[in-house]
């Protein structure tokens, strides 16, 4: 059981073709991350974020907060890049500003981003990526910052050509 | 002719890449890294001329925001300064002011 790689949920592209996420910087849908261990397991086939330490999640620590906190003002939610979805040429693209969780101590080799509120819902965690960060990183009661692609439609972190 | 949507995730590459401190919050000099690489972005194929131009330009702007960083952060320990002078405790004041 590990990380294999970055992947984009089947399950996810599923939804998209039945309007269930909304990534508009206003009035869209919140999207949280999620971080593990490196003996968490996920690909293309995971459909939805599991949450807790029994399911190598990391524990809460700093802003982290462990188990899916609800909300659109929980700390462990994404904020959107200014002005996104947006397109350059023929390519469509939307991203996230960069996310740090402050006095944190943290291991984590991966992470999952997930929609907490698709379709208008709450709670939920319809996976949206599978993150590897390819080997662990740690902060020890320091900063621990998952630095987002570029927002322009050769880096974005969803992007459709 | 069949049309087709592409937008899968490179497999092996990074996509994101993690920052970590221990025992500390980052540095202006290294967020300022951070803020640049989202503000100017050129290819390692660019033509020679373009590309030299613009990482000379990125190592400008970094400074720039880094100064600006640095001269935020003093400005916001003033504020602290004074609210923690109002609120009665000039020990800590005092603290906040030699950081």
């Amino acid at each position: 059981m590990a990380f294999s790689g970055n992947f984009m949920c089947t399950s996810f592209k599923k939804e998209l073709l039945s309007a269930t996420h909304n990534f508009s910087t206003s009035g869209g849908d919140t999207f949280q991350i999620a971080l593990y261990t490196n003996s968490a397991s996920f690909n293309a086939a995971t459909t939805a974020a599991p949450f807790g330490n029994s399911n190598n999640e990391v524990a809460t620590s700093g802003t982290y907060t462990t188990g899916g906190p609800a909300g659109s003002t929980s700390t462990n939610s994404l904020t959107p890049s200014s002005s996104m979805p947006s397109s350059s040429g023929t390519t469509a693209f939307t991203d996230f500003a960069d996310k740090t969780f402050t006095s944190a101590t943290i291991t984590a080799r991966g992470a999952l981003i997930y929609n907490s509120s698709a379709g208008a819902g709450s709670n939920t965690a319809n996976c949206v990526l599978v993150l590897d960060f390819g080997s662990d990183k740690s902060s020890t009661s320091g900063d621990f910052k998952i630095v987002m692609p570029s927002p322009d439609a050769s880096n974005a972190l969803i992007r459709i050509a | 002719m069949m049309n087709s949507l592409s937008f899968d995730l490179p497999r092996e590459e990074s996509v994101v890449s993690v920052k970590s401190t221990n025992g500390r919050g980052f540095t202006p000099e290294e967020l300022a890294e951070d803020c640049v690489g989202k503000i100017i972005s050129v290819s390692d194929t660019a033509l020679p001329g373009i590309r030299d131009q613009a990482r000379a330009f990125e190592r400008h702007i970094e400074k720039t925001v880094a100064y600006y960083m640095r001269q935020a952060i003093q400005s916001d320990r003033t504020t602290v300064y004074n609210a923690l002078i109002d609120a009665g405790h000039p020990q800590l004041a005092e603290l906040i002011r030699r950081l």
